[in-house]
C-alpha cells in the first residue's frame, strides 16, 4: 500500500501497524472451517423457535452450521489467530481459527419448556440439558505467572470476594442507596485480565469488575463508598457503584449504565495514546448480553480499523439480567467474532485465574507492541441474579449446581494450596484472615463518611476557572508537516 | 480578508492546528476528500492522516474516540457529515461526554461540529437544527455561529475550550456571506451574544441564519419608520441571560426568531428568561416564530413552508409594535 500524499510518504508509516500479519500467540488452537455458505444445513434440533441451541461454550454441537464441517487441529504455534485466513482448500473452503486454552468445554443447552400445572394453566419456564455431572478440570498452569503473582491475584479475588459480601451485608442493614451487583463466579475473570496491565494501560470496568478496580490500586471502601452515596466516594455521591474513575493515577474511565459504550471510549483513550507516541494496551469488558449492541460493533471495528491496543474481555456469564445467552446471539463462541472484525479471537475458563491471566498478558503484549486488538472470551456464569433483589429464579438449578463446582476462588485455592504447594494450610489461612481484616477495616472507613451535603448537588457541571489543566498524558505529540500550505478551497461540495 | 462562512471556519480549524499538536480532526471522509462541504479539504496534505482522521461511518465510534482521546489530553474536532446524524451518537454524547466532568470530574476538551440548518432543500435529514437536544443536556457547549467573524472566532475558541462543545455551522451560510475577518489570533468568548443590530422599538432574538433574515427584515421596516434590535445568541447553551434582560429592558418588546420546531424550542426556554428577569419591562406578549411541528419536508414550496420566512418577521414585527 502506497498512500501518496503532500510531505512524501507519511502514510505509509500510520498504516503500516495495520497491515501487519497478526502475530501468532502460542496456545491451543481449536479450528474450523467455515462454508462459503452457511444456510441449510442445520439439522433438525429441538431448539425452540427462539433459538435455543447448544452453548454453554458447547464445542462441536451436532446442531450447528459451522461445526457440520470435521475439526482440526491446527499446528500448534504456527497459526496465525483469529482473523486471518489460513488456508483456502481446493473446494474453496476458508480456515479460520480461535485458540482456546480451556480444559472442559461444557456441552449444556438452555431452553424454554412449556409445562402445565395441576390447574391446567401453562406455564413457561428454562431448562437445562447437557452433561451437568462432568468432572471439574484442573487449573492450567500458567506460562507467564510466577508463584508470587498467583497468589497476589488470588489475594485480589478474596478481596473481590469479602468486600462484596460485605456489601451485601451493608445492603440487609439498610445502609446502601439503591441495589447491590455482585461478580459472583466471575472474580478470576476481573482480578486475573487487570493484573495483565501495565502501569501505564488504561482500563475501564463494568459492574461486576469491581475486582478490576481492587487490582488497578482503588480501595474496597471506595466502592463501598459509592454503593452508600457518602460524601467521601469517589464521585462525592453523585454516581454509585462502580461508577467513577481517575485519569491522573490508575488510568480508569468511568462506566456507564448503557452497555458498550465504553469500547470506542477505551479505543479513543488508545488512539490518544498513540498520537503521543505510545502504544499502550486499553482494557475493557462487556458480557454476552452487552455485546448485542450496536456501539460494541462500532467500538471494536473502530480499534480494529486503526490498530489499538483494545483488549475487550467479553464475559460470556451466560444470563443478562434474565435473559440467557441463547436469545443474545447466533454464533457458536462469541469469540468468532472476532473473525468478522479481522481481529484475534481466544476462548478461555473465565474460572480459571491463569487461562484468563495468560490471554489477557498476551494481548496486552500485542497492544504494547502496536498490533492492534484482541478479544477475549471468558466463558463462566453470573452466580447471582442480575442485582441483589433478583434471586434468579429463572436459571435451571443443575446449572447452578454445575458451575457452583467451579468456583474460581475454591478452584485456585485448591491449586495454590494442594496441587503446588505454593500456600501451605496455614499461609493460607493467614491470607484470609488479613483479606477479612482489610475488609473490615475499609468498612469501618466507609461506614463511618458522612452523607453528602443538599447543596453539594451543585457545580462542577463545567470544567472552568482553571479546575482542570489539559496536558497530554504522555507527552507532547511530535507532529511532522507538510509542505502544502493553506490556500482557500475551490472544491465543490454537497447542497449549494 | 475577505473569508466566507466556511472557509472562516476552515481557517480557525487549521490555525489551532498549526497551533497546538493536540488537536486533530476525525470524520467521515474528512482526510483526502476534505470532508462532504470541503471544511477540511487539504488539511491531510499538510497535518498528516494521523492527525486528520477518515473514520468508519459510525458515529458512536466517532465521538467516542474523540471522548477517549480528549481524556488522555488531546483536543479532538469531529465533523459529523450532517449534523442529522449526531443523533447516532446520542447516548454518548449524552451520558458519556456530557456528564463525565459534573460525575467523576474528567474534563472532556472536545468538539463536535458539523453542517446544520435548512433552506437548501436537503430534506428531513439533511436539514435539521438539533441543538435542542444538547441545550437539554447540561454540560455541554452549544455554540451556532451566524457570521464568519464569529464562526472563526468561535471554532477556535471550542477547541480551547476544556469542556465538550457541540458547533453547528449553518449550511446556508457556508459559501453565501463573506466578510472581513482579521489576519490576526482571535477568539469569541463562548456564552456571550452580540447586539446585531442597534434599535429601539423592538427586539428580534435569534441567532444563525435567522440573524441575516432578521437584519433583512430591519432593513425593509426601518423604512417604516419601525427601529428593531437583533440580538445573536451565537451561544445557545449556556445562553447569555444578561444580554436577553438588557435588550428586552431597552425596546420592551421582544420576538424570539428560530429555524427549529416550535413546541419545546430555544424560543420557549427564553421566554421563560424574560419572564424571571425583565417581566416588568414588557409592553406587549413575546412573539415566537419557529419551524412547524414537523419533520422539515423537502419539496422547495412545503419547506418554505416549514420554515421561518422574511414575511413573517415583517408580519410579526409590525403587528407587535402597533401593540
Amino acid at each position: 500500500m502506497n498512500l501518496r500524499v503532500a510531505g512524501g510518504l507519511r502514510t505509509k508509516e500510520a498504516w503500516k501497524l495495520a497491515l501487519l500479519p497478526a502475530p501468532a500467540l502460542p496456545s491451543i488452537h481449536r479450528a474450523f472451517r467455515v462454508a462459503p455458505y452457511m444456510g441449510n444445513h442445520k439439522k433438525k434440533s429441538k431448539a425452540n423457535s427462539n433459538g435455543n441451541r447448544p452453548r454453554n461454550g458447547a464445542r462441536a454441537g451436532n446442531t450447528h452450521a459451522v461445526t457440520d464441517t470435521p475439526v482440526h487441529r491446527a499446528p500448534a504455534g504456527t497459526a496465525a489467530l483469529g482473523s486471518r485466513a489460513e488456508q483456502s482448500s481446493a473446494e474453496g473452503l476458508r480456515t479460520y481459527s480461535i485458540p482456546d486454552y480451556r480444559l472442559e468445554h461444557p456441552n449444556l443447552t438452555v431452553h424454554q419448556v412449556v409445562e402445565k400445572d395441576k390447574h391446567g394453566d401453562e406455564h413457561v419456564h428454562y431448562e437445562v440439558e447437557g452433561e451437568l455431572d462432568a468432572p471439574v478440570p484442573p487449573i492450567r498452569d500458567s506460562k507467564y505467572l510466577s508463584k508470587e503473582q498467583a497468589i497476589e491475584i488470588y489475594r485480589y479475588m478474596l478481596l473481590n470476594r469479602k468486600m462484596e459480601i460485605a456489601l451485601e451485608n451493608l445492603y440487609k442493614q439498610g445502609k446502601v442507596v439503591g441495589g447491590v451487583y455482585f461478580g459472583l463466579g466471575q472474580e478470576a475473570c476481573s482480578c486475573a485480565s487487570a493484573y495483565a496491565l501495565g502501569k501505564d494501560d488504561w482500563f475501564a470496568p463494568m459492574i461486576r469488575n469491581q475486582g478490576s478496580l481492587l487490582v488497578r490500586g482503588f480501595r474496597a471502601s471506595d466502592t463501598m463508598m459509592q454503593y452508600m452515596a457518602k460524601a467521601d466516594s469517589p464521585t462525592r455521591g453523585r454516581d454509585g457503584t462502580s461508577h467513577f474513575g481517575d485519569i491522573e493515577k490508575r488510568n480508569m474511565v468511568s462506566p456507564i449504565s448503557m452497555l458498550g459504550d465504553l469500547i470506542p471510549v477505551m479505543s479513543g483513550v488508545a488512539l490518544g495514546a498513540r498520537l503521543q507516541g505510545r502504544n499502550i494496551a486499553v482494557m475493557t469488558y462487556i458480557g454476552d448480553g452487552g455485546q448485542s449492541t450496536g456501539v460494541t460493533y462500532e467500538g471494536i471495528n473502530f480499534a480494529a480499523v486503526q490498530s489499538l491496543g483494545l483488549v475487550l474481555m467479553v464475559e460470556s456469564n451466560l444470563w443478562a439480567y434474565s435473559t440467557p445467552s441463547e436469545m443474545q446471539y447466533r454464533c457458536q463462541d462469541l469469540a468468532e467474532r472476532a473473525i468478522g472484525y479481522g481481529i484475534p479471537g481466544v476462548i478461555v475458563d473465565g474460572t480459571d485465574a491463569c487461562q484468563v491471566f495468560d490471554a489477557a498478558n498476551e494481548a496486552v503484549d500485542r497492544a504494547h507492541r502496536g498490533d492492534g486488538p484482541t478479544m477475549i472470551e471468558a466463558k463462566m456464569m453470573r452466580m447471582k441474579g442480575h442485582a441483589i433483589h433478583d434471586a434468579a429464579s429463572y436459571v435451571p438449578k443443575p446449572l447452578f449446581d454445575f458451575w457452583k463446582k467451579r468456583d474460581p476462588i475454591a478452584r485456585f485455592e485448591n491449586y495454590l494450596v494442594k496441587n503446588k504447594k505454593w500456600l501451605t494450610a496455614k499461609e493460607n489461612s493467614d491470607l484470609i484472615a488479613d483479606v477479612e481484616r482489610v475488609i473490615e477495616e475499609e468498612r469501618e472507613i466507609a461506614v463511618n463518611s458522612p452523607m453528602p451535603t443538599p447543596e453539594s448537588a451543585e457545580g462542577g457541571v463545567f470544567c472552568e476557572n482553571g479546575c482542570h489543566e489539559i496536558k497530554p498524558k504522555y507527552g507532547m505529540p511530535k507532529v511532522k508537516k507538510g509542505t502544502a500550505s493553506y490556500k482557500e478551497t475551490q472544491a465543490a461540495a454537497h447542497l449549494k | 480578508m475577505q473569508l466566507t462562512y466556511l472557509e472562516a471556519i476552515r481557517q480557525g480549524i487549521w490555525e489551532e492546528m498549526e497551533r497546538d499538536p493536540t488537536v486533530f480532526c476525525l470524520g467521515e471522509d474528512i482526510g483526502i476528500y476534505g470532508g462532504a462541504f470541503k471544511v477540511t479539504d487539504g488539511f491531510i496534505d499538510r497535518f498528516g492522516p494521523e492527525r486528520v482522521i477518515d473514520t468508519p461511518i459510525a458515529e458512536s465510534a466517532i465521538v467516542g474516540a474523540a471522548f477517549g482521546a480528549s481524556l488522555t489530553g488531546m483536543r479532538p474536532v469531529a465533523e459529523f457529515q450532517f449534523m442529522d446524524f449526531i443523533g447516532c451518537a446520542m447516548n454518548q454524547i449524552s451520558n458519556m461526554v456530557a456528564k463525565t466532568h459534573y460525575l467523576w470530574g474528567a474534563p472532556a476538551p472536545l468538539v463536535l461540529r458539523g453542517p446544520s440548518g435548512g433552506y437548501v432543500h436537503g430534506g428531513p435529514f439533511h436539514s435539521q437544527n438539533p441543538e435542542m437536544w444538547f441545550v437539554h443536556n447540561p454540560g455541554l457547549k452549544v455554540i451556532c455561529p451566524a457570521t464568519p467573524y464569529d464562526a472563526k472566532g468561535l471554532i477556535k475558541a471550542a477547541i480551547r475550550d476544556n469542556n465538550p462543545c457541540v458547533f453547528f455551522e449553518h449550511k446556508y451560510l457556508y459559501r453565501r456571506i463573506k466578510e472581513e475577518v482579521p489576519p490576526d489570533d482571535y477568539v469569541v468568548p463562548i456564552g456571550k451574544a452580540r447586539i446585531a443590530r442597534e434599535g429601539k422599538d423592538l427586539s428580534i432574538i435569534t441567532y444563525a441564519a435567522m440573524v441575516h433574515t432578521a437584519i433583512e427584515a430591519a432593513e425593509i421596516l426601518s423604512k417604516e419608520g419601525i427601529d428593531l434590535e437583533i440580538l445573536d445568541l451565537r451561544t445557545v447553551s449556556p445562553l447569555d441571560r444578561e444580554a436577553i434582560a438588557q435588550t428586552v429592558k431597552k425596546t420592551n418588546k421582544v420576538i424570539i426568531l428560530h429555524e427549529h420546531s416550535r413546541t419545546g424550542g430555544l424560543a420557549g426556554e427564553i421566554a421563560a428568561i424574560i419572564n424571571e428577569e425583565a417581566f416588568d419591562d414588557l409592553d406587549g406578549p413575546i412573539v415566537r416564530i419557529a419551524g412547524l411541528d414537523s419533520a422539515i419536508p423537502f419539496s422547495p414550496p412545503q419547506e418554505h413552508h416549514y420554515l421561518p420566512q422574511l414575511e413573517d418577521v415583517l408580519r410579526e414585527s409590525r403587528r407587535l409594535k402597533a401593540y
